[in-house]
């Protein structure tokens, strides 16, 4: 648990970083710093859009796979590490 | 030896039958008639009504965050899997160039500021009537515009109008409004309701503050002040809309140059303005700073309101002689005026004085994106930004060598203010570019004409109208640089607001 806890203050101290979510495989946060609602929304959408990127890497090649997840934005970065039981979502403002 | 014999017959009497019936007795009873009435019903009108509730999606509460119970299986090893890559990605982030000023183009873009219509009403411009004050509804589509005077010193009897236009009708003829509200005297302020589209407050030259509900067929006026005791004797040079306390109604809040501002509530049954809240400003009661010296008579004309988004209880005010104020609705100190006759004891808000600026304050505005910031402008032809926690203000910029009529911040860009000239033009400054030159000048036909006043649409962040007075009102559509949003601009609005002043 305090390996967990040690990995999570590491990535968070980062320069940039606004938050870190760990979404299940069902969707459902786990771990968060940043505000419920806003969360539940990122957990839900991101999860949702991980599957479907890594459905069309693999229907473009079988061998392939998904390994990481950047969806940039005007005011930010979203970064996905994506698995099969588990989604480490950062939030990071990458201009500062 | 065996003979007949006759034996006399026994009878056994039956003991039974004479115990059931020694128990019997009658009895009877009656109850009193029941009185029946008939009564009939029947439902005039029905309606039915249908609700249900889906089904809410909810995140349990036990499995989400739980952080002192145990860990799921595998979570620590996924993290030191994923860790290194992610510290990876966001070092390579944070130092990468990649993406510096490349932006994805979702909408057509504009280069330029293009107009679109000129609305004008004849019967007003026959009469000289000039536009002087310009509101959008809330919804976005109706554009109210108020026609009077602006260079009159006197009591006239003139009447004038309220016209309204609704752009996204299909039919939209520039040249005669949707409709008019007639109006006894010169109208000076109009403000539409932010909640309920039909809603729309003026402010009159003769003091009076009326509301007109233009889903009314017979009699748009819903209620009016009337010339009451309590009620303005000088113009009233602006109205807003101010939620109260409780929620979803609003009053509105009229401001005139006799030095009062005053806090109405609608009484719609009656056709009458309650007076809520009554605000004085006298010359002595006007916090200063040991430098600053105050000119004019005792009472302070209010020329200019504003009201923060982000702080319900404050108010800023500019008046006649240049004085800016900023002042709290709760403020209980009684104002040092005589109550002849009203209702409500008026009460001394100012707070805190600024650094007055060199003449009559035209318009205040205070900055959708930032807590501390606002812009006033006046006859001096500049444009201040300024700061709620400092008395100098933070930057002056030159709009125009005359007089500025009103300024006001865009709604889209942070660092943008638009501000309407005494030469007819609307210049539009843009704090992110380091040059003193505008971003953008609208003019309008010929010059000469002052523009009096300008309304950027909440709803659709593309238009602002431009009144002017030759009784024309202009609606531009602006350039999509003046609308989005650039990715550091909040960040450069904080520095303008931390800035202190020399």
């Amino acid at each position: 648990m305090a390996d967990v806890e040690e990995t999570l203050k590491r990535i968070e101290g980062h320069k940039g970083v606004i938050g870190t979510i760990i979404v299940n495989s069902e969707g459902l946060p786990i771990r968060t710093t940043l505000d419920n609602s806003t969360t539940s929304l990122y957990a839900r959408l991101l999860r949702s859009f991980t599957t479907l990127a890594r459905s069309a890497v693999r229907d473009v090649d079988p061998q392939n796979d998904l390994t990481f997840v950047r969806i940039r934005s005007k005011k930010q970065e979203i970064l996905v590490a994506p698995e099969n039981n588990y989604l480490l979502v950062v939030i990071q403002n990458p201009s500062e | 030896m065996f003979a007949d014999e006759d034996l006399d017959s026994v009878s056994v009497e039956s003991v039974w039958r004479k115990s059931q019936q020694g128990a019997q007795e009658s009895r009877a009873c009656q109850t009193p008639a029941v009185t029946t009435e008939h009564a009939g019903v029947q439902t005039g009108s029905k309606t039915s009504r249908f609700t249900q509730t889906e089904p809410q999606e909810q995140m349990d509460p036990k499995r989400v965050f739980s952080g002192s119970g145990s860990d799921p299986p595998g979570l620590v090893d996924f993290l030191r899997r994923v860790e290194e890559l992610l510290i990876r990605e966001l070092e390579k982030n944070s130092r990468s160039h990649a993406f510096d000023g490349f932006r994805a183009n979702w909408e057509e873009r504009s280069q330029q500021v293009s107009h679109l219509h000129r609305l004008e009403h004849p019967g007003a411009q026959e009469q000289g009537l000039h536009v002087t004050a310009v509101s959008w509804s809330c919804t976005g589509s109706v554009i109210a515009c108020a026609y009077g005077r602006t260079d009159d010193g006197d009591w006239t009897n003139q009447k004038s109008c309220v016209c309204l236009w609704n752009l996204d009708r299909r039919g939209l003829r520039p040249k005669q409004p949707d409709l008019v509200l007639d109006v006894p005297a010169a109208v000076t302020a109009v403000c539409c309701h932010p909640e309920r589209p039909a809603l729309i407050a003026g402010g009159l030259y003769n003091g009076e503050v009326v509301v007109w509900d233009t889903s009314r067929t017979q009699d748009p006026v819903l209620a009016q002040t009337g010339m009451s005791a309590d009620s303005h004797r000088e113009p009233v040079y602006q109205v807003f809309w101010v939620p109260l306390e409780k929620k979803g109604e609003f009053g509105v809040l009229s401001s005139s140059s006799g030095g009062r501002v005053l806090l109405w509530t609608v009484d719609p049954d009656q056709g009458r303005m309650v007076l809520v809240a009554a605000y004085a400003f006298v010359q002595q009661q006007v916090p200063h700073s040991s430098r600053l010296k105050a000119r004019g008579g005792s009472t302070v004309g209010v020329t200019a309101t504003a009201l923060s988004p982000w702080d319900p209880d404050t108010f800023l005010v500019g008046s006649e002689g240049g004085l800016l104020l900023r002042c709290s609705f709760s403020s209980q100190t009684p104002a040092a005026v005589t109550s002849e006759g009203r209702s409500v004891t008026p009460r001394a808000p100012a707070v805190f004085s600024f650094r007055p600026s060199g003449g009559p304050v035209h318009s205040i505005h205070c900055s959708p994106f930032h807590r501390n910031l606002f812009a006033s402008a006046g006859t001096d032809g500049l444009v201040q930004v300024r700061s709620l926690l400092q008395a100098d203000p933070l930057l002056s910029v030159r709009v125009s060598d005359s007089y500025v009529f009103q300024v006001q911040w865009s709604p889209s860009r942070p660092l943008v203010f638009a501000a309407a000239t005494g030469r007819g033009e609307v210049q539009i400054f843009d704090l992110a570019r380091k040059s003193l030159r505008p971003a953008g000048t609208i003019q309008d036909g010929a010059p000469g004409r002052t523009a009096t006043c300008l309304a950027f649409n909440s709803q659709n962040h593309r238009l602002l109208a431009a009144g002017r007075s030759d009784g024309s009102v202009g609606i531009w559509r602006l350039s999509s640089e003046l609308m989005e949003q650039r990715p550091s601009e909040s960040l450069q609005l904080e520095q303008i607001a931390n800035q202190v002043a020399e």
